[in-house]
């Protein structure tokens, strides 16, 4: 038991404050860095709730794709332009802060809200061999949730899809001629 | 790690084993390199210090530990001393997740011949090794080298873009037997071949091992390709590219900090050649012998129960090495034998054609799955 609480607490205070060094940092490369890390951090926090598929899956999108990406971009950019719009200037800065109490208040409205409404959750992992719960949550996905399952993939293909479009639209390697 | 001491320990041991195993399979597999491409091109190779060269790894290694330490003056010293430790992580963390050999039943308690045991291995195996990307990202930005963020750029959209079709090409297997934990997709492979179509049994085949191979042709080629680029390995080692960008990524690394990326690449070698052996290959059980066959003849010899495990063990563990052996040649052999690919010819090979092979293995696979348990 203590070791739960303290793993908690542990990865909970590292994934905030990586979270927390994405914005704060002034240069890119860093923030994408400490994105990484922040993934890194929910994924073993889904781990600790027994949510083993959950958190590679949380690794293998996030951390090893996503963000990846995302710091490949950000290499490819010019780097002093995009230090000058990443400082603390009084506007971005204004920004931050007001996007960061948006945030704040909507997880401790939802918190509070939700505190009340909820009852007490049911623990599922608690077996050693938690493999199950993957079977569980897969008929889930197919049974239970399969339109938002289908909405979301096709979300996704959407995005795919506007993505090379709009690539094409700018010009680059692949542009229409 | 267990409930009693005495499993703690022997828990603890096995894992620093599991992590030696690799580290030392390092040094051989530079020497039998080395050698190896010397006799493909007719040369000698290291052949002076040692029997047959043997000691020329303890050698290296003296040397990489006592080069000069340096890092480049416009470096990002945090991310440039960070790049080599991260480099050896994640090939550790997956290489000590897949099952060695048998579990041994010693008294009341089970060990597994790995380093862990996680009911979702694939997931965890593919998860670990996909933040290897980081080391190289850390490493080329961190050098503050044109080539190396060259070479890190170059490797990285090569990782990303051969995930995809390795990711897809266990699918298959996944979808054929069920589930993510290694232990079940090995046992599910011991013993003849013998087919299931539609409630009937096919038994020609029988010849041949029950191995995933046969089930999964396509998957096994597009995994094997995707495995060579993964661990960034000839013919897809362009974020190296001698010719182009002097040594990619590492060129700014000397000394020991280069062989903990040399590690790491081997690592992946190992990893690779594990899975491979894993899901089509039958893992740790020996070629048309079912596992209960195998404890029976042990059984012939010797009489404690606690023995007869523990030999079986180290029976499968062998065999294992022995398949992780041949496909390790394999990766060699083909580094010495086949020229680099062009930058756009790889990017091809990986988005237009084993990605679309790797869907239509998915979809094959489930629609056969779905006729043969019909009836």
């Amino acid at each position: 038991m203590i070791t739960d609480v303290f793993l908690f607490w542990f990865l909970a205070i590292v994934t905030l404050a990586a979270g927390i060094t994405v914005v704060t940092v002034t240069n890119p490369i860093y923030s994408a860095l400490a994105l990484a890390m922040t993934m890194i951090g929910v994924s073993a926090l889904f781990v600790t709730l027994g949510a083993y598929f959950l958190a590679g899956v949380q690794i293998i999108v996030y951390a090893g794709a996503v963000t990846v990406l995302f710091v490949m971009v950000v290499m490819l950019f010019d780097l002093k332009y995009e230090v000058v719009a990443f400082s603390r200037g009084k506007v971005s800065g204004a920004l931050k802060l007001a996007s960061g109490a948006t945030l704040g208040g909507l997880l401790i409205g939802s918190i509070f809200l939700t505190v009340n409404g909820v009852t007490k959750a049911v623990s599922v992992g608690t077996s050693e061999k938690a493999g199950d719960t993957t079977k569980e949550l897969s008929r889930l996905l197919f049974t239970k949730y399969v339109f938002g399952f289908e909405a979301l993939g096709v979300l996704l293909l959407i995005i795919a899809v506007g993505a090379v479009a709009l690539a094409r639209s700018k010009g680059g390697t692949h542009a229409e001629h | 790690m267990g409930n009693s001491l005495t499993e703690i320990i022997i828990n603890s041991i096995k894992l620093i084993l599991v992590f030696l195993i690799m580290v030392q399979a390092v040094p051989v597999l530079v020497w039998l390199e080395r050698r190896g491409s010397a006799f493909i091109q007719n040369r000698f190779g290291p052949n002076r210090i040692g029997p047959l060269g043997l000691m020329q790894l303890l050698a290296d290694a003296v040397k990489f530990l006592f080069k000069e330490e340096f890092s480049p003056a416009k470096s990002v010293k945090f991310l440039y001393y960070a790049a080599p430790v991260v480099a050896l992580v994640p090939a550790t963390l997956a290489f000590a997740a897949i099952p060695l050999g048998a579990p041994v039943q010693w008294d009341q308690y089970v060990f597994h011949l790995q380093g862990y045991e996680i009911s979702v291995g694939i997931v965890f195996v593919l998860a670990v090794s996909s933040l290897a990307t980081y080391a190289i990202l850390l490493a080329g930005w961190g050098s503050g080298n044109k080539y190396a963020l060259l070479g890190a750029l170059r490797a990285s959209a090569q990782v990303i873009s051969y995930e995809l079709a390795l990711g897809l090409s266990i699918v298959g297997v996944i979808l054929l037997y069920g589930t993510f934990d290694f232990n079940e997709i090995i046992q599910a492979q011991q013993g003849p071949l013998i087919l299931h179509w539609m409630g009937h049994e096919i038994t020609f085949l029988s010849f041949l091992p029950n191995w995933g191979i046969f089930y999964q042709p396509l998957g096994m080629v597009i995994f094997f390709a995707s495995a060579f680029a993964e661990s960034n390995r000839l013919p897809f080692d362009l974020a190296e590219g001698e010719a182009e960008l002097v040594a990619g990524f590492h060129v700014e690394y000397g000394g020991f900090k280069m062989l903990l990326f040399f590690i790491g690449e081997y690592g992946h070698m190992l990893v690779s050649s594990a899975l491979i052996a894993t899901f089509f290959l039958g893992g740790y059980t020996i070629p048309w012998v079912s596992m209960a066959e195998l404890t029976q003849w042990v059984g012939t010899f010797i009489q404690t129960p606690n023995w007869i495990s523990l030999v079986t063990g180290l029976i499968t563990f062998a065999v294992m090495f022995a398949k992780i052996a041949v496909f390790l040649w394999i990766f060699i052999q083909v580094r010495w034998t086949l020229p680099r690919f062009r930058y756009d010819q790889l990017m091809d090979l990986g988005w237009k054609t084993m990605l679309p092979w790797a869907l239509f293995n998915t979809i094959l696979t489930a629609t056969v799955i779905y006729f043969a348990h019909l009836g």
